[in-house]
């Protein structure tokens, strides 16, 4: 039940969503994959990689084509929330992507974005995306952001976030020559003996609208996306701050807009991208901001097992952070070797843990020291 | 608006050289120096010399919206993998348009939200686009201020863009020397957008 409190009234109605993942097409075998703790990664497929360093990524079988994964996405998670096509063409259509490798290659898009926005558009039968979100690893958590400020002044009524990214060989090269990616074929966050991350299919999806919409339309809401916040560390191009600045001004804000205290978050699904620097300083970020909580709050990164899908990272893990508080299970930190001293935290270990969760943290950061927080709350 | 700059700057005595100064790190492309000279020239009229003053910085958001995108990194690194070359390391960090945002916050000491877009529109269209995504950030008290920063790549005239910071108005009235003022409102009245 909402309540008058300005934290209240200022929630956001999640009240449709969908996703694909190399588990599969849909939630469920999302959550049952992110519960199972077994990693979908396998050998890259799509691509020779004799000439990488690194073989692994997380892949849905064959060659995917990322307009049919995104229109399809958005079309479940539209049902879900009951927006029927006539109510779609004065819905909100925002969009993360990933680099067109057409469009790198003079394929005649206007934009690196390629033609992808105005296909998925035209088959969603939703109004052009006034723009793409490009922030790399935070590129679909600034969307989410950005739509939750949309619909809280009044700007927007429902709002479509849909992000795609599908494992491909200009990002897998990228990333290899920039020595990134874990040879050992396992993501492991938070470990000693990390190797780096892996690139994941992600295409995922979500409609967010008012409170008063929801009503009014006679939707369910799934969650509440309670608060967000955003920041940079203004610290360097790429390495992330040691003290984790940037996040933890993005955690603080987000719990203040929410109006609750550290120890009413009951899980963080952490950034985590099982790279040396960043998961040190997203620790860092977490003790800034929940105190001495931070040693208790069940952490876990569901990089771990559905990999890194880049600009479309975040949306696949806030939508698996709903799920786990819909659930009140906490999906495992996979790939787990050893404590690492920077590294402390209560991660979630060997098995899926049964929790009562109100409040959970989607957490996510990139180059640039660009941090997003979203806090979720159960319905 | 407290202050905005362009590129190509248009002929002014006293303005600086016509060609984009490098940065340490960044090859091959255009982009990410046109973004950090645009935002140099627009910045130094309100804060001075860098860093910003840490209060106000501390508030200030970066929008670096582009209507092409960094389309000569991720030409280069097509091509690089078309033809079987190892992609230069250095194109990793470059390859996505926060590495610059990060070299703008660290250099100026600005902490608040980054945002990169690509607006769907060109020209006026995709300025008043991330103005749009900078107005977000500021009604919804997420920064107190944004540096807006447009950088359009190639095309029939070259690299183009303009940068404009937006925020308190007190912050011009208590920083900016009488001199620098005046320098504002010149560039400010400058027609022309990308």
């Amino acid at each position: 039940m909402m309540t008058d409190s300005p934290a209240a009234a200022a929630r956001v109605a999640i009240t449709g969503m969908s996703a694909t993942s190399a588990f599969g097409r849909g939630t469920e075998p999302l959550l049952a994959g992110a519960l199972g703790g077994q990693p979908a990664f396998g050998p890259a497929g799509r691509f020779s990689v004799q000439r990488r360093r690194a073989k692994a990524a997380a892949e849905l079988p064959g060659n995917p084509v990322l307009a049919d994964e995104l229109a399809a996405v958005i079309g479940a998670a539209c049902d879900q929330a009951g927006l029927a096509p006539p109510e779609r063409g004065s819905a909100t259509l925002l969009l993360a992507l990933h680099t067109d490798a057409a469009a790198a290659r003079g394929g005649g898009a206007p934009s690196v974005a390629g033609n992808t926005p105005a296909a998925v558009a035209a088959r969603s039968g939703l109004p052009d995306a006034p723009r793409v979100y490009a922030t790399a690893c935070v590129a679909a958590s600034t969307a989410i952001a950005d739509a939750a400020a949309m619909i809280v002044s009044g700007r927007a009524g429902p709002v479509v976030v849909a992000a795609g990214y599908l494992v491909d060989e200009d990002s897998f090269a990228l990333f290899d020559g920039g020595r990134v990616l874990a040879r050992d074929g396992q993501v492991r966050p938070f470990s000693w003996g990390r190797q780096g991350l892996l690139l994941g299919d992600g295409v995922a999806a979500v409609v967010l609208e008012s409170a008063a919409s929801a009503r009014r339309r006679g939707a369910s809401p799934l969650a509440w996306l309670a608060g967000w916040g955003r920041a940079g560390d203004a610290y360097h191009v790429c390495q992330p701050c040691p003290e984790g600045s940037g996040l933890g001004l993005a955690i603080g804000a987000a719990l203040r807009r929410a109006g609750i205290d550290p120890p009413g978050v009951g899980y963080v699904n952490a950034n985590g991208s099982g790279t040396g620097y960043a998961d040190a300083s997203e620790t860092a970020a977490l003790r800034r901001a929940l105190g001495a909580y931070a040693d208790e709050v069940p952490v876990s990164s569901t990089k771990s097992v559905h990999g890194h899908a880049l600009e479309a990272s975040a949306l696949l893990e806030f939508v698996l952070t709903v799920l786990v508080v819909r659930a009140g299970r906490l999906p495992v930190n996979a790939g787990y070797l050893a404590p690492d001293e920077d590294c402390r935290l209560n991660l979630v270990l060997g098995a899926a843990r049964e929790v009562s969760c109100r409040y959970a943290l989607s957490l996510n950061a990139a180059f640039g020291g660009a941090s997003t927080a979203l806090l979720v709350a159960a319905a | 608006m407290l202050a905005r700059s362009q590129w190509p700057a248009l002929p002014r005595t006293g303005l600086p050289p016509t060609q984009l100064p490098g940065i340490p790190g960044f090859i091959i492309s255009s982009f990410s120096p046109l973004a950090a000279e645009l935002a140099q020239r627009c910045l130094r009229q309100c804060f001075g010399d860098p860093p910003a003053d840490a209060e106000r910085g501390g508030r200030t958001a970066i929008v670096l919206a582009s209507s092409t995108g960094d389309i000569a990194t991720a030409a280069a690194i097509a091509s690089a993998v078309d033809q079987g070359r190892a992609v230069p390391p250095l194109l990793f960090y470059q390859s996505n348009p926060n590495a610059v945002a990060g070299h703008i916050a660290a250099r100026w000491g600005l902490a608040g939200p980054v945002v990169c877009t690509i607006p769907a529109g060109a020209g006026p269209s995709a300025l008043a686009d991330a103005m749009d995504s900078a107005a977000l950030l500021i009604e919804g008290a997420e920064a107190d201020a944004a540096l807006v920063v447009l950088a359009d790549q190639g095309g029939p005239d070259g690299d183009r863009g303009v940068a404009v910071l937006v925020g308190p108005a007190a912050w011009l009235q208590q920083t900016a020397p009488e001199g620098e003022a005046t320098a504002v409102r010149d560039i400010g009245s400058m027609s022309g957008t990308p």
